[in-house]
């Protein structure tokens, strides 16, 4: 626990340090909420109450979608990536703690950080002008937080196997990209799963990214609800342990075959 | 050598380093056409789903992408140093053009040809061709002639907004977060039709960083759509008069900002 706070610590004052970036994060986060918020106003025009959900509970979705990703996002394979190329990991590797534990701390220092100063903010936006709703009812708001706890640790495993593929690949900036752009699509950050086709859906339904943003949100909305709830959970809670081991495994591999570049 | 035979010979020296990662270039340029199809692949999942967005049929949509990312491909392939030139004047390194006996400008933008932008001109090229034969579209050489003059405008217009954002260093010593804002309007305007927004969205993209003008407007008048705009169906013409009167604004910038540039020593 107190490395954990130690590593909040160091991205607090990091944080102190590029003040001005930082708010130009939370301008953009406002921007891409404003963006969602439109189109699924208009969209809702040809066909209200699409699907079951109602404008307002749509437009929460795509909100909220927009939003949490400071809440679960975390970056430890540009940090893995950056370490690999400096030669630097080797120091990170020395350090009398695990890796895979290290960059967990590091990465929930991060979040708790980002989450207090843009996370928050932007909802209070997205309460205050984008008319975005609370859970329906307390039950709900509990099993959302517990659902976006697992969310973040989903996709922290999921980067930090990419990360662990920067020790083979070197260079994952270009891979990067088509990674984030299929875990928004499949993650259902900004269209949910229930608007995919059949073909998509199944896809989307068994692979893990949808425990990222669709299943937290979901219960956030009230879209998924007693039992169904308590099984999404359940499937975010399998797909985390096995994220964890395939981690641990490839992580080994790639330890194995490190190579330090120059010195 | 003039502006132009050194601008093409720094690039051809970029593009002969660049050559040496070849597994490097294959995935960027596959991670460039994977983020392009999800990205369409969410607005034909939206459409398919509610028919159209604020009339906007589904190829409509992709025309209206594609033409962005025409303009935009040919902006990033030869000018996308633009957006780097903070840190050349954090680390001083932009003392170095000045002392060379040719533009700043152009030894700046030939530093490097963003090659996998190729990825992108192949990907608007496939959309604008599908969109013009699903749309049943029959251009006269005059509406011919303005697609491509749209494009240019388009790429004109991004590499300005650019220039512009790139030089408020020179006062401000940082621009990468105007950059990132920017990213964002770029984002949303190159996605979806710019109607569907607020007001004060459409003033923003029109009026102050005029990035509708990259696609929106001069789609408006390529799909015979020019009444959606109402009394303002003159500005679907006006891409080109933009792209010069940005110019120009540059142009003065730039000759203000070589002017007040002082070294950061080192």
């Amino acid at each position: 626990m107190k490395i954990f706070w130690s590593f909040t610590r160091q991205a607090f004052q990091f944080i102190v340090a590029y003040r001005f970036d930082f708010f130009m994060e939370f301008v953009l986060a406002v921007v891409r909420m404003y963006g969602i918020y439109w189109v699924w106003r208009i969209l809702y025009t040809q066909k209200p109450g699409a699907f079951g959900v109602d404008l307002v509970q749509m437009t929460t979705y795509g909100v909220m979608g927009m939003a949490l990703e400071m809440f679960i996002w975390s970056r430890p394979q540009w940090y893995m990536a950056s370490q690999v190329k400096s030669g630097a990991i080797d120091t990170d590797l020395m350090k009398p703690l695990d890796f895979h534990l290290y960059m967990l701390a590091r990465s929930t220092g991060e979040m708790l950080i980002g989450a207090g100063v843009l996370g928050l903010p932007a909802l209070l936006v997205a309460y205050i002008f984008l008319g975005v709703q609370f859970p329906p009812d307390v039950l709900a708001g509990l099993l959302f937080v517990l659902s976006l706890v697992l969310g973040f640790l989903l996709l922290f495993h999921l980067n930090f196997l990419l990360g662990s593929l920067a020790i083979v690949a070197l260079d994952i900036r270009h891979i990067s990209w088509a990674y984030f752009s299929v875990v928004r699509f499949l993650g259902g950050q900004i269209v949910p799963l229930w608007l995919f086709p059949p073909f998509v859906a199944i896809i989307a339904e068994v692979l893990p990214f949808k425990g990222t943003y669709y299943i937290p949100i979901s219960i956030y909305i009230g879209r998924l609800a007693g039992a169904d709830a308590l099984n999404a959970l359940g499937f975010q809670a399998i797909w985390l342990v096995a994220l964890v081991a395939l981690s641990r495994v490839l992580w080994g591999m790639a330890h194995r075959r490190l190579v330090v570049q120059g010195g | 050598m003039n502006g132009f035979q050194l601008y093409f010979r720094l690039i051809q020296i970029s593009l002969l380093s660049r050559m040496q990662y070849r597994a490097n270039f294959i995935a960027s340029i596959l991670g460039l056409i994977v983020w392009n199809i999800v990205n369409l692949g969410l607005i034909g999942v939206l459409v398919a789903q509610f028919t159209s967005l604020n009339n906007w049929t589904l190829w409509e949509l992709v025309f209206l992408y594609c033409l962005w990312i025409l303009g935009h491909s040919l902006y990033s392939l030869f000018f996308s140093q633009a957006r780097e030139l903070e840190g050349y004047l954090i680390e001083g390194a932009f003392d170095q053009f000045l002392l060379r006996p040719a533009s700043p400008l152009i030894q700046l933008l030939g530093r490097e040809l963003q090659y996998i932008e190729i990825a992108d001109m192949l990907i608007g090229l496939t959309g604008i061709s599908l969109a013009y034969t699903q749309l049943g579209l029959h251009w006269n050489g005059w509406k011919w002639a303005f697609f491509l003059i749209a494009i240019l405008s388009g790429a004109i217009i991004e590499l300005a907004i650019n220039l512009l954002i790139a030089c408020s260093a020179f006062w401000t010593g940082r621009s990468r977060a105007s950059f990132i804002i920017m990213s964002q309007f770029y984002g949303l305007v190159h996605q979806y039709p710019v109607d569907i927004f607020g007001n004060a969205f459409r003033v923003i993209v029109t009026g102050v960083i005029p990035v509708a003008f990259m696609n929106y407007y001069p789609a408006l008048m390529l799909l015979d759509k020019l009444d959606r705009a109402g009394s303002g169906w003159w500005l679907g013409y006006m891409s080109p008069v933009v792209a010069l009167l940005l110019v120009g604004i540059v142009s003065a910038v730039w000759r203000q900002a070589l002017k007040r540039y002082t070294s950061s020593g080192s």
